[in-house]
């Protein structure tokens, strides 16, 4: 496969996945802030956008109408969901001859039907209407292109970006429910907060199957950390970076190869004996954050052995 | 979606779509056709007395029976499957960028077995003469030594490539993906226009164009015996295969200059429709006059280049210095016959407009055959006779400067005042050798809808020749259609749009 080929489908899967999750944290947040205290609501709000965008808002008074705009349809804004679409499918025209017609058709779609959409005709009605509808047509993209692409290197990388986002997104998640405000304030996540930050990673359901109703940050934690079987939580998405690893770059050089594999081995070590009564006792933050930065070390090998290696090095 | 049904049940089958069920369409007087207007041009589908011609009539029959509500419907369901496809190309504008599609007409335009017949062979001819002829003047010469085309006019033209020289072209075969634009004269007759020997377009349109007019009138099409075209991308394959004496394992990429290019659609469908690489000029290298591309598993050698570039930009180290969109090195090692390039460099030297009023007589001095497609009748002012002639009738011609192109450089005497065509005939005294004239050119017309009805639109006919070790016309064309009543511009660039052609089976 050219390298320029995976570098497209790689972005093209990490922008999707990273569209994605936007949509879904935007649908669940406006749906659920109208069971909030105006104060609760804004916490809330403060945590999402930290979350999505790496920003720290010190207003306390959120205005859902304009933080909407911002995190949904701002171009101004680089990680706004449009922009993130945007970008997806500028990926993936670059590559249209590695894609099904059924891949594109699905992306080029979804991104004509939100890309002139205005803030004032999604507020009349049910706001998080529109997130729901965008999050239906996401996962009829995930279908048809698990159901029309050939499971080959192509797909892989396509799973190497989605995962290697989607650890750092749900990281970037938990840390902002885990480590407290950092404005000083006192607005801990509540009861109601936690069941949120499962429905922002559609765990809702599949959690109280493991563990009942009884909602507990740490088995949240552990639930969203350490799973190995549901798809939203860090160790599905490593075991999936792994497995990818083994099957991208067939005839690449054993050392090349190894580089990379290395790594996600290591990652992999990380959440398969992760406990989390270790990290509740104080280490959860440090922990987040060397996920972070094996999934950005992986990416920066996985560049450099099959991607932008020298020309020279292989000649 | 891309496969909404455009159908209903009459549309399978059913007595209103035999021909001749006794309704006559009158242009200019009946529904839907009440502003077709007939003038001089030939019309595709109205003989100059009203009638519709026999193989109009069972697109008369379905057009006239269906609701004008139904017939938009089906061209708005036609543009939203373009969009969704992405066979759109993008306009700037104050950093907008605007995604439009080239407008596509549901009305079939309609090619008889015999016309089309003409037209092969015609083609067959002038693709074998014109090959023949850049494979002379870049060996021997022997055209220009017979005096046949004058030296300076090669030698003097901007796209004569002397790097080309001695470079041996398999088959001889130089130019082996062109598109010639035909247009049909007052008489009804084909001529051509001109021949685009470079990197012709647009046959992608061609297919997508298929696909719209089949769902648009699916029992016409099926009644009427079109000739299938849906083969080009094998055929185009096995030319580019051809090229190379290795017929197993061949590695064919087709060079892009990028998503920015209006014609990106098309590299990346007929990449999609043949399984080969679509690369860009950074996805290849030159080491030791071998090209390869850059995967992830390594550098992986590439036989045989489409490009989609042109000769300028396709070696820095060559041509333009300053193209980012080539390959620095590709040059030597098509020297060293290590890759293919199609179309093969210089070709550009044979589709210029002088050279063009030449072809008939290549055909005649290479094949000893009479052209059986004419040319669009051309004065070369360098000839004393027609030099004359062209003085005489300056308000009857259109004169052009052979070196320059977009509509510089030119007069329509029709249009142009006394004093104009007094101070052009200075010029053209004073350096024949620099121009040409053509009668003003009538293209034909042909029913287009408009939203509101069908009216005449003039077209021309781009029909896509294959050349390796044979020769291989796909029975089909894009038909190019001036949207603007009256217009006689194509181009989509400037208001153009294109419609199916049915080339029928006999």
């Amino acid at each position: 496969m050219l390298s320029r080929v995976a570098d497209s489908l790689y972005w093209m899967s990490r922008y999707i996945e990273r569209a994605e999750h936007t949509t879904r944290v935007m649908a669940v947040k406006l749906e659920s802030m109208i069971e909030q205290t105006p104060q609760d609501a804004a916490a809330s709000w403060s945590r999402v956008i930290e979350a999505l965008t790496g920003e720290l808002t010190l207003d306390a008074t959120q205005d859902a109408f304009l933080t909407t705009r911002k995190l949904a349809f701002d171009r101004e804004n680089g990680a706004a969901l449009i922009t993130s679409l945007s970008m997806a499918r500028d990926n993936a025209r670059q590559v249209r001859e590695a894609l099904s017609n059924e891949v594109w058709e699905n992306l080029n779609r979804l991104y004509l039907r939100l890309a002139p959409v205005t803030m004032d005709s999604i507020w009349v009605h049910t706001p998080a209407r529109l997130f729901r509808e965008a999050l239906e047509d996401m996962h009829a993209l995930e279908g048809v292109t698990y159901s029309t692409l050939s499971h080959g290197e192509g797909w892989y990388f396509l799973e190497l970006g989605k995962h290697i986002e989607r650890a750092q997104l749900l990281g970037r998640l938990l840390d902002v429910h885990f480590r407290g405000p950092r404005d000083g304030s006192q607005n801990m996540p509540k009861y109601f907060d936690w069941l949120v930050l499962l429905k922002f990673c559609t765990a809702f359901e599949p959690y109280t199957k493991l563990y009942t109703a009884s909602i507990r940050p740490q088995k949240i934690a552990e639930f969203l950390l350490f799973d190995p079987e549901f798809p939203h939580s860090v160790r599905f998405s490593v075991d999936r970076v792994t497995d990818a690893l083994a099957r991208v770059a067939p005839g690449a050089p054993p050392a090349r190869r190894a580089a990379v594999e290395r790594l996600a081995g290591r990652l992999k070590a990380s959440v398969d004996f992760g406990q989390i009564d270790d990290l509740m006792s104080g280490g959860i933050a440090g922990f987040l954050a060397d996920i972070t930065r094996q999934c950005e070390k992986i990416h920066e090998t996985l560049y450099a052995s099959y991607i932008t290696y020298g020309a020279e090095t292989v000649l | 979606m891309q496969h909404e049904v455009f159908a209903n049940t009459e549309d399978f089958g059913g007595p209103d779509i035999v021909a001749g069920t006794g309704r006559i369409s009158k242009p200019g007087v009946d529904a839907p056709y009440a502003n077709y207007e007939l003038g001089k041009p030939f019309d595709e589908m109205f003989s100059p007395d009203g009638q519709a011609r026999a193989t109009y009539a069972a697109i008369d029959s379905r057009v006239s029976r269906l609701p004008l509500e139904e017939l938009n419907r089906r061209q708005q369901a036609v543009e939203q499957s373009f969009l969704h496809q992405g066979i759109t190309f993008t306009v700037y504008n104050d950093n907008q960028a605007t995604e439009r599609i080239i407008p596509t007409d549901l009305l079939p335009r309609i090619v008889t077995a015999r016309e089309w017949d003409r037209i092969e062979r015609g083609l067959t001819q002038r693709i074998h003469a014109l090959n023949l002829f850049l494979r002379d003047i870049y060996t021997d010469g022997r055209v220009l030594k017979d005096g046949v085309v004058p030296r300076s006019m090669i030698y003097g033209s901007k796209h004569y490539r002397r790097e080309m020289r001695g470079i041996p072209v398999p088959h001889g075969a130089y130019v082996n993906i062109c598109g010639s634009d035909l247009i049909r004269n007052e008489a009804g007759d084909f001529v051509v226009l001109e021949d685009n020997l470079r990197v012709p377009s647009g046959v992608s349109y061609m297919l997508a164009n298929r696909d719209v007019a089949r769902r648009a009138f699916p029992a016409v099409f099926r009644s009427m015996g079109v000739r299938p075209i849906e083969h080009y991308p094998l055929e185009l394959l096995a030319t580019l295969r051809s090229l190379t004496p290795f017929h197993e394992d061949v590695s064919i990429a087709i060079l892009t200059p990028g998503v920015f290019n209006s014609a990106y659609f098309e590299h990346a469908f007929l990449a999609r429709q043949m399984g080969v690489e679509l690369v860009e000029g950074r996805d290849l290298l030159v080491n030791d006059n071998v090209v390869y591309t850059r995967t992830t598993s390594g550098l992986k050698r590439i036989d045989v280049i489409y490009r989609r570039i042109d000769d300028d930009f396709i070696d820095p180290l060559i041509f333009r210095e300053d193209s980012a969109l080539g390959v620095p090195g590709l040059f030597n090692a098509y020297r060293a016959g290590n890759v293919m390039i199609s179309n093969a460099l210089g070709t550009g030297v044979a589709d210029d407009k002088a050279v063009y009023a030449y072809v008939p007589r290549l055909i005649r001095y290479y094949l000893s055959e009479e052209p059986l497609i004419d040319n669009v009748e051309t004065f070369l002012c360098r000839e004393e006779k027609s030099l004359q002639h062209v003085l005489g009738n300056l308000d009857k011609l259109v004169v052009k400067a052979v070196g320059e192109s977009g509509g510089y450089g030119m007069l329509i005497g029709p249009h142009a005042s006394q004093a104009e065509r007094e101070e052009f005939g200075r010029k053209i005294k004073s350096d024949p050798d620099n121009y040409i004239a053509q009668p003003t050119i009538q293209l034909s017309t042909a029913p287009t809808f408009v939203g509101n009805g069908v009216e005449a639109r003039h077209v021309d006919l781009r029909p896509f020749i294959l050349h390796g070790s044979e020769t291989k016309i796909v029975p089909g064309a894009l038909t190019r259609v001036a949207l603007k009543r009256g217009s006689l511009v194509v181009n989509s660039s400037q208001g153009g749009g294109s419609k199916d052609t049915w080339v029928l089976g006999q």
